[in-house]
């Protein structure tokens, strides 16, 4: 008991440093809000009940349902366009106006002004009420939001107990259209506090959205009814929550009506407030935070699911033979607090071992409008039987009797569906942990996961396993000890995970028995955590390390290393290790010097030299991590061996931008391998910040192509993962006239190649080479536009423009003509015309002219571009080109084996 | 014949159905570590009980492909042998034998892999053949 107050004032109190300013004015604007709501929420019923006949009821039922719908169906499209303090400021201002026009409007009893109210109070629920809790979710981030969201509600539930009860006291004191003036002045109160927030420092609602909009755009109509046609869970879904708001609002017919017979006036209108305001806030609020989680617990996703229609049972069961105002209030007490308690907290459960998309767009569609349909549904049901078949209100509840008999029916399916579905996601093990833990403290569901805990499937039994550990409130270790002795590795590594975390010192011999019997060279999945477990539970842990460091089983000993405290580790010891022709050992003498830190460079040097990868890989993380600049040439070495690229990149990102620098001059130096010189930019990318964007912008000016493609596609990755550095516009406005002058030079080298259209051999070689060549500069260029214009929409125009749609084509050179800067256009632009526009260009805009065969061969065997020199020669050779003989033998010694071959082969 | 050079290499790789995404920079760089072998009449290229380590590219001559006693092809200038061979050193169902004298282009599949972890672009063209085949495969 002392331990959930404990949690309770936690959930609620846990306000931090720099949280105050924003906790107050959002509880305060909540407060005011909800304050506002339950005094128009109140006044509006009443009016209506109290001066309407109740056969009007059902209309209004049907009318709120579509038109309210539609209503909300529009702000969210208006205000999906606006910033979120616009829609507040738009909505408040609107709110409080038709506020006080209806005040104004009801005073002349016109009947049409009551069923506006009524509309207009569903709509000033979702305008102000929802965007509250929006305006929550754009000021605490997700970790506070978890803490705060529980101060917030109390403020919620405070403000819904005020407008009630102040409803109840004042009505009969300023009547009820001085209480809709009063509610707007409270809706007022709100926007001051709204107000204050934005002085709050830290708050910025200038970007943040008013309503997001893909929930719009993530459905249509037809894959819902195929996904609903498909799965028997979903069809058991949408009866529930059809019958649910079927019966909704039969209930509260049944209500308004006895009440309207027992209270008159401003009588009828204090009750409603108190009824709404503070007894269902109260019973509701009890329900949420000190039953809901328990009775979940208790009696799992099924028995929460019966509660509803069980005791809507009882209480129309309580109408039928006790008609009155006191049995029909239980009734709609009863529905209203385990409609938003119990049951809704059984239907979030429902869905969740549904896979993720399926689970996002039906419960979107649920929500908007089988919620909806439901409530319109509801009222056409009630006018056919009050208005056209005369069934009395105290008669419906043996119609209310039917539906909730059926309703226990698809509950009792649904909780099968669901232990079903999660038997099968179990088996695929698919069920997403983070988002089923509560479900997971269902008995059933846990029934389950002990049987598959204990099955002959190693990987489910070793998930159902971790699923159970986590789940709170539920004690792993008796199902934990009983499988110490399991023959599956993988689950006997869950246990001692879980004894280790529970800190259970029983299962230390099933531990030390697993690390007698590892094997040098094996990789058990139950060593390590074995390891890990004894070391953090046994009492003599010091020496027991210390003797494990001598283990033959490289991971028994790497494990028992992580917890020797550096001074116990001498050079000696390391040196022994290293110099070990057992590889497990040197692996070892890697790690340990990371525990050293300089003292060991001469052996870390060897070990980073290692011919073996597993010995190598250890080194260079542990160079990463000691990040002195001696280790700096043998890391880059080891950038040409692919299994070592990997750690090897990782250790230079570890050095940080401070050898940014370096790598720069390395990636220029021509006489390092040019597949180490490739792999640089990749490095300085890893390293993300501005130090490193200089020095691949710096880098662009290299002379080999392969070399510039790898820093331009290094750059466009980084621009992607951190927009906020800073790449120089004027820098890159260069680079990008560079690289469209490149593919003007290339478009004129590759026109005398696209007029021999029946070219074979070498030639058609070189004519698709160069084509690929034009390809590859285009995206080069496109991916520089990236640096200087927004990311994601220039490789969104690429891509448009490598497609076939010509729509999308026209798209995309309108979102360039309408983004790229004049000058940058001026050589852009026609580069994505036809190649006879491409060729004037580049003689209008560079002078380039035109080739023939002979020239472009010429200047193709001068380009230094290893491949295509080889293929201008082959072609050459091939078209006996003597003119070009001087070209071809100038290149002997000068342009790699291949060419010299070629040169060696030209007939003389 | 003279060993060939780079272009006729790649001219050479470019009937090779595994390769016909990659473009001629990239077959280029296969073909630097392609050998030309010379295989006289009757000698056996691959054996149905041995592992299959390389790819054969036949550049000149007829090889015998033969299962049991039953010849099922005479492959020619042009055809591959082993084409999997990079991928599944399991051998296959059935001989090779010259029948002429041959001239292949031999990958061998350690040099291939080498290549590949240095040349993302071609591993990720092979893989899109690769898939291609299966869809077709599954397709029919």
């Amino acid at each position: 008991m002392l331990a959930q107050l404990s949690r309770f004032r936690r959930s609620f109190l846990d306000v931090r440093e720099g949280e105050y300013g924003r906790t107050l004015f959002v509880s305060l604007y909540l407060m005011f809000v909800l304050f506002a709501y339950y005094i128009l929420k109140p006044v509006s019923r009443a009016l209506f009940v109290d001066r309407m006949d109740p056969d009007k009821l059902p209309g209004l039922y049907m009318l709120i349902a579509p038109v309210g719908g539609l209503l909300a169906y529009v702000y969210s499209r208006v205000t999906m366009q606006i910033s979120l303090k616009a829609a507040v400021n738009a909505a408040t201002f609107f709110s409080i106006g038709f506020t006080v026009l209806m005040g104004y409007l009801i005073k002349f009893q016109w009947v049409w002004t009551y069923y506006v109210f009524n509309i207009w109070v569903s709509m000033f629920s979702i305008m102000m009420v929802t965007q509250g809790w929006v305006l929550a979710a754009n000021v605490f981030n997700t970790r506070e939001a978890k803490r705060l969201y529980g101060m917030l509600g109390l403020g919620s539930v405070i403000g819904a107990g005020f407008g009630g009860s102040f409803t109840a006291f004042a009505v009969t004191l300023i009547g009820e259209n001085n209480l809709i003036y009063f509610s707007a002045l409270i809706t007022l109160l709100a926007y001051l506090m709204f107000i204050g927030l934005l002085r709050v420092p830290g708050v910025n609602l200038e970007k943040a959205k008013a309503h997001e909009d893909e929930p719009e755009e993530t459905f249509s109509f037809g894959d819902i009814m195929r996904d609903i046609r498909h799965y028997r869970h979903l069809q058991v879904i949408v009866g529930i929550v059809l019958l649910t708001f079927i019966v909704d609002v039969t209930v509260e017919y049944q209500f308004q009506v006895f009440a309207k017979s027992q209270f008159k006036g401003r009588e009828l209108t204090a009750f409603m407030g108190s009824f709404n305001g503070i007894y269902l806030n109260l019973v509701n609020f009890v329900f949420q935070f000190f039953l809901t989680a328990a009775v979940v617990r208790w009696v799992g996703v099924g028995g929460v699911l019966q509660i509803m229609p069980i005791t809507i049972s009882m209480t129309s069961l309580g109408i039928f033979f006790a008609p009155g105002v006191l049995s029909t209030s239980l009734a709609r007490l009863t529905e209203a607090a385990t409609r938003y308690t119990f049951n809704r907290t059984g239907m979030e459960l429902l869905y969740l071992p549904l896979p993720l998309d399926l689970r996002n767009r039906t419960k979107a569609f649920l929500d908007i409008f089988v919620d909806r349909f439901g409530r319109g549904f509801g009222g056409l049901f009630l006018q056919v039987f009050t208005v056209w078949l005369a069934v009395k209100p105290r008669e419906l509840s043996l119609v209310i009797l039917f539906f909730t008999a059926s309703w226990s029916v698809l509950a009792w399916m649904a909780q099968r569906e669901y232990l079903r579905s999660v038997r099968r996601r179990l088996e695929s093990r698919t069920l997403d942990f983070e988002e089923i833990r509560i479900s997971v403290s269902d008995p059933a569901v846990i029934a389950l996961l002990e049987s598959t805990a204990r099955g002959d499937n190693a990987r489910q039994a070793a998930y159902a396993l971790r699923l159970l550990g986590e789940t709170e409130g539920y004690d792993a270790m008796p199902l934990a000890t009983s499988l110490a002795g399991s023959r599956l590795p993988d689950v006997r590594a869950r246990v001692f995970s879980l004894a280790a975390q529970a800190a259970d010192e029983s299962l230390l011999p099933q531990a030390l028995a697993e690390i007698r019997n590892a094997r040098a060279g094996a990789t058990t999945a139950s060593i390590k955590p074995a390891v890990d477990y004894a070391l953090a539970v046994s009492p003599e842990r010091q020496d027991l390390a210390a003797r494990l460091l001598n283990h033959p089983s490289g991971i028994v000993a790497e494990a028992a290393l992580a917890m020797q405290p550096a001074d116990s580790i001498t050079l000696e010891w390391v040196s022994s290790m290293a110099s070990s022709p057992d590889v497990a050992k040197r692996r070892l003498a890697a790690i340990a010097l990371g525990k050293l830190g300089d003292t060991g460079t001469p052996l870390l040097h060897s070990l980073l030299a290692d011919g073996q990868v597993s010995v190598a890989e250890a080194a260079l993380t542990t160079a990463g991590a000691l990040r002195k600049r001696v280790y700096l040439e043998y890391i880059v070495q080891r950038l040409a061996d692919s299994q070592l690229r990997g750690p090897a990149l990782d250790a230079l990102a570890s050095y940080g931008s401070s050898i940014a620098g370096t790598l720069r001059d390395l990636l220029e130096d021509p006489q390092l391998a040019a597949n180490i010189r490739r792999r640089i930019p990749r490095a300085l990318e890893h390293m993300r910040d501005q130090r490193a964007a200089d020095e691949l912008m710096a880098a662009l000016s290299v002379p080999d192509l392969t070399l510039r493609a790898a820093v331009v596609e290094a750059l466009s990755r980084l621009r992607r993962a951190a927009p906020e550095l800073n790449f120089g516009p004027a820098a890159v406005d260069r680079e990008i006239l560079d690289e469209a002058k490149r593919y003007y030079v290339l478009a004129a080298s590759i026109d005398p190649f696209r007029q021999q259209t029946s070219a074979t051999g070498a030639m058609r070689l070189l004519a698709s080479t160069l084509e690929e060549r034009l390809t590859e500069t285009l995206l080069r260029l496109f991916q520089l536009l990236g640096l200087r214009y927004p990311a994601a929409e220039i490789h969104a125009a690429h891509r448009a423009l490598k497609g076939r749609s010509s729509e999308d084509h026209s798209a995309a050179i309108e979102f360039l003509d309408s983004v790229v800067d004049r000058e940058a256009k001026r050589y852009l632009m026609p580069l994505l015309d036809d190649h006879a526009h491409v060729l004037e260009r580049a003689k209008d805009l560079f002078g380039i002219q035109r080739h023939t065969l002979e020239s472009a061969l010429r200047e193709l065997i001068r380009s230094g571009d290893p491949w295509l020199v080889c293929c201008a020669i082959a072609v050459a050779a091939e078209l006996k080109m003597s003119s070009l003989k001087a070209d071809v033998l100038a290149l002997e010694g000068k342009a790699g084996l291949e060419v010299d071959r070629l040169v060696a082969a030209w007939p003389n | 014949m003279a060993e060939l050079n780079i272009v006729e290499k790649v001219i050479a790789l470019e009937a090779v159905d595994l390769f016909k995404n990659l473009s001629g920079e990239q077959l280029s760089r296969i073909a630097s570590i392609a050998h030309q072998v010379h295989i006289a009449p009757g000698r056996t290229i691959l054996e149905p009980k041995r592992e299959v380590d390389s790819l054969y590219v036949i550049l000149d001559g007829e090889v015998a492909l033969v299962r049991g006693a039953e010849m099922i092809h005479t492959a020619k200038q042009g055809e591959v042998l082993g084409s999997w061979a990079l991928f599944d050193p399991e051998p296959m169902p059935v001989e090779a034998r010259a029948e002429t004298d041959v001239l292949l282009l031999k990958i061998a599949r350690g040099d291939f892999y080498d290549l590949l972890s240095d040349n993302m672009q071609i591993t990720a063209a092979i893989f899109t053949t690769l898939v291609r085949r299966f869809r077709q495969l599954a397709g029919s």
